[in-house]
């Protein structure tokens, strides 16, 4: 029982920090929006390439803002040796964890869900009535991102020239999610039935099974001597 | 007979192959208050943060409550406190949202009025509602002291105990040791203030080179340099 | 001095002996005495290097992953030194692997790079041993250096099958499988020259992976004996 409220808190402590401060949210969307624009403007008048294109352009700038989100989620430990109180809790770090992938995910996923209207803007999207699914896809690679970005963050928070390390250790090991999530979202994008795309997205949540599962297990030798 | 607070035993700490402390043993029993003194860069900090389980010993054995350090670290850590040199607070949140975070994570939900209760003893009772931010250092001193008086955690540690605080704050800090010690916690705490902690301590230590030495409680009163 | 290095100092030469013999034998038959390819033609021969550096690549990061589960396990500052080895001699067989591909695929698909399951693997695989690499140059204490660079050797070994199963679902899709580096059926001449070398470079790998651990100890001994004049010089 401690252990579920114990992720509570994380949650409510990191979603409550980022709503005050708004630092992450404002670096998040203005990357994404200068990829949208730059995109934007390079396809402006050919609509076969936006086609072609769109999903992987969701997939940079929804990456871009998961790796700025990811990054802050242990930054914000560093303040006044938070990460040796959170270090010597007796929560168990496994809770720790989970609470930070909880955030994570929330915060990231309301960004992306933000950037929407731009995309439907921008590239004359029609998306309406493929919102759920879409949906479903985003918060599955966003998931498969944090689920190891959140230990990375974790990690390299406690290293020098932490900020370009991140992405370093968490692009590499991310291609599967990229893959999925681009081929889940042309699909849905592109019209096709649901059968066609569907084993992407089961490829997104097997990713994000095993490693929610790995990271869980294996965070405690990152937080603690 | 129950095991003492703590009992370390030839513990020693390297860091980058630098060895800071060398088989250092010894024993502190409940309801007593420890004052560890000793120069600049001594390891008086790596000490206490090793008694935190902040860091692991590079050798020896450490038992705290009778449960050991480094296997049941988790068991441990419910049992003690350290009131650290950073204030472990979060800018964003004030003082009562800190508080209620801390003793969350814990396992522990007090109500508001237990809370009022601490800010008010510790004197930051106008800013419950303040973002830490805006906190000085002596008020950030003084919301740690508050966290420490809802957890009553059986071993209190703390780093430069005196720092940042004025006279009253001293005053605080040592009716919180007395009131801990006399119901049975143990204290240890590093200090440079020996006039100060002479009112509470029951034992008290120099940390030199490495090496722990005991002091007979006189020392705190005379003027001799202890190092 | 632990007796696993004074073990390793001591055969060391052997494995460099015969993995230079193989070497050179292999060579010597896949260039020399070896028929050239019906279809490939003198290309081929690239093969000959080429698969071994593969193949020791991925024995590279199996002795990378290995060592690092068993760090954690007993936290044998020796064995992260051979962790370590590996993943700097694994840096230099994929990339080298990468390139010797990279040339046979020119003439032959004429293209540098194609999302081919193995190339794409490999090339996470430099990817994530060079920020193996780059991580432990940014930790200064010995001990948190190793455990967190354990963990990140076991993550991306479990990362690449993934990795490498999804680049190859993906291309079913989008291309169909045309012939790659280890599609081709080798004519049984060939056969006795690739596992020559690759018996050879194996033997060489672990030549090097035995030279290079002794030098992260060595290294390590020397901070250590810094270290402990320095505490009792302060004395």
């Amino acid at each position: 029982m401690r252990f579920f409220s114990a992720i509570g808190w994380i949650v409510w402590k990191d979603l409550l920090s980022e709503l005050r401060s708004r630092e992450s949210l404002s670096s998040m969307l203005f990357f994404a929006l200068a990829v949208i624009l730059i995109f934007s403007f390079s396809f402006s008048t050919d609509e076969e390439a936006v086609r072609q294109l769109i999903a992987g352009i969701m997939w940079v700038a929804f990456g871009f803002t998961a790796m700025i989100g990811l990054g802050k989620s242990f930054a914000i430990e560093l303040q006044h040796d938070c990460l040796e109180a959170l270090q010597i809790n007796p929560v168990p770090k496994g809770a720790i964890y989970l609470g930070k992938l909880l955030a994570n995910l929330l915060f990231i996923v309301s960004v992306e869900l933000l950037l929407l209207p731009l995309f439907v803007i921008f590239f004359n999207l029609d998306i309406l009535a493929k919102l759920p699914v879409l949906l479903v896809i985003m918060v599955s690679g966003t998931l498969g991102l944090s689920a190891l970005g959140t230990l990375f963050s974790a990690l390299t928070v406690q290293i020098r020239a932490r900020e370009v390390m991140l992405p370093i250790l968490l692009l590499p090991m991310a291609v599967p999610v990229f893959i999925g999530a681009v081929e889940a979202t042309r699909g849905v994008l592109g019209g096709e039935p649901f059968g066609f795309y569907r084993p992407w997205i089961d490829l997104l949540l097997v990713f994000d099974v095993i490693f929610v599962v790995v990271s869980y297990w294996v965070i405690e030798f990152v937080l603690d001597a | 007979m129950s095991s003492p607070a703590i009992r370390a035993e030839l513990i020693s700490k390297s860091y980058h192959h630098y060895q800071v402390l060398h088989e250092l043993s010894f024993e502190l029993e409940a309801g007593t208050c420890y004052a560890l003194f000793g120069p600049n860069g001594a390891g008086k900090t790596t000490l206490l943060k090793i008694l935190a389980t902040v860091h692991r010993p590079s050798g020896g054995r450490l038992a705290i409550m009778g449960r050991d350090a480094v296997a049941d670290r988790e068991a441990v850590r419910l049992q003690l406190f350290l009131i650290a040199h950073g204030s472990h607070l979060y800018d964003e949140l004030n003082a009562v949202e800190n508080l209620r975070f801390a003793l969350g994570l814990r396992g522990a939900s007090p109500a508001d009025r237990e809370i009022k209760l601490a800010l008010d003893r510790v004197g930051i009772g106008a800013f419950a509602d303040l973002k830490t931010r805006y906190f000085s250092a002596g008020m950030k001193k003084r919301l740690a002291v508050a966290k420490a008086l809802l957890v009553r955690p059986p071993l209190l540690l703390m780093d430069e105990a005196y720092a940042s605080l004025d006279e009253k704050g001293i005053a605080l800090v040592n009716q919180v040791i007395r009131d801990a010690t006399q119901s049975g916690a143990a204290v240890f705490m590093t200090t440079h203030d020996r006039a100060k902690v002479a009112e509470v301590a029951h034992r008290a230590g120099v940390l030199r080179q490495g090496t722990l030495q005991e002091l007979p409680l006189e020392a705190l009163t005379t003027s001799d340099a202890l190092f | 001095m632990s007796k696993f290095i004074v073990w390793l100092r001591a055969y060391q030469g052997w494995f460099g002996a015969a993995g230079g013999l193989c070497v050179a034998g292999g060579l010597y038959l896949g260039l020399v005495t070896s028929p050239p390819d019906a279809y490939q033609g003198e290309v081929v021969r690239i093969m000959y290097l080429h698969v071994p550096l593969a193949q020791t690549s991925l024995f590279a990061y199996a002795t990378l992953f290995i060592c690092s589960l068993w760090y954690l396990w007993k936290r044998d500052p020796v064995i992260d030194n051979a962790a370590h080895a590996a993943a700097g001699i694994g840096v230099f067989f994929t990339a080298a692997a990468l390139v010797t591909g990279s040339i046979w695929a020119k003439p032959t698909w004429n293209t540098w790079w194609t999302w081919d399951p193995r190339l794409v693997s490999f090339t996470v695989l430099l990817l994530i041993l060079i920020g193996y690499l780059m991580l432990r140059m940014f930790i200064d204490e010995p001990e948190r250096q190793a455990r967190f660079a354990a963990i990140l050797a076991i993550v991306g070994g479990i990362d690449l099958p993934i990795v490498k199963f999804s680049v190859e679902w993906w291309r079913t899709l989008h291309q169909p499988l045309s012939i790659s580096p280890r599609g081709i059926s080798y004519a049984g001449a060939m056969l006795i020259p690739l596992a020559v070398m690759a018996v050879g470079i194996s033997l060489l790998f672990v030549y090097m992976l035995m030279v290079r651990t002794q030098m992260l100890y060595l290294k390590q001994l020397l901070e250590a004996k810094k270290g402990r004049l320095l505490s009792r010089a302060h004395l």
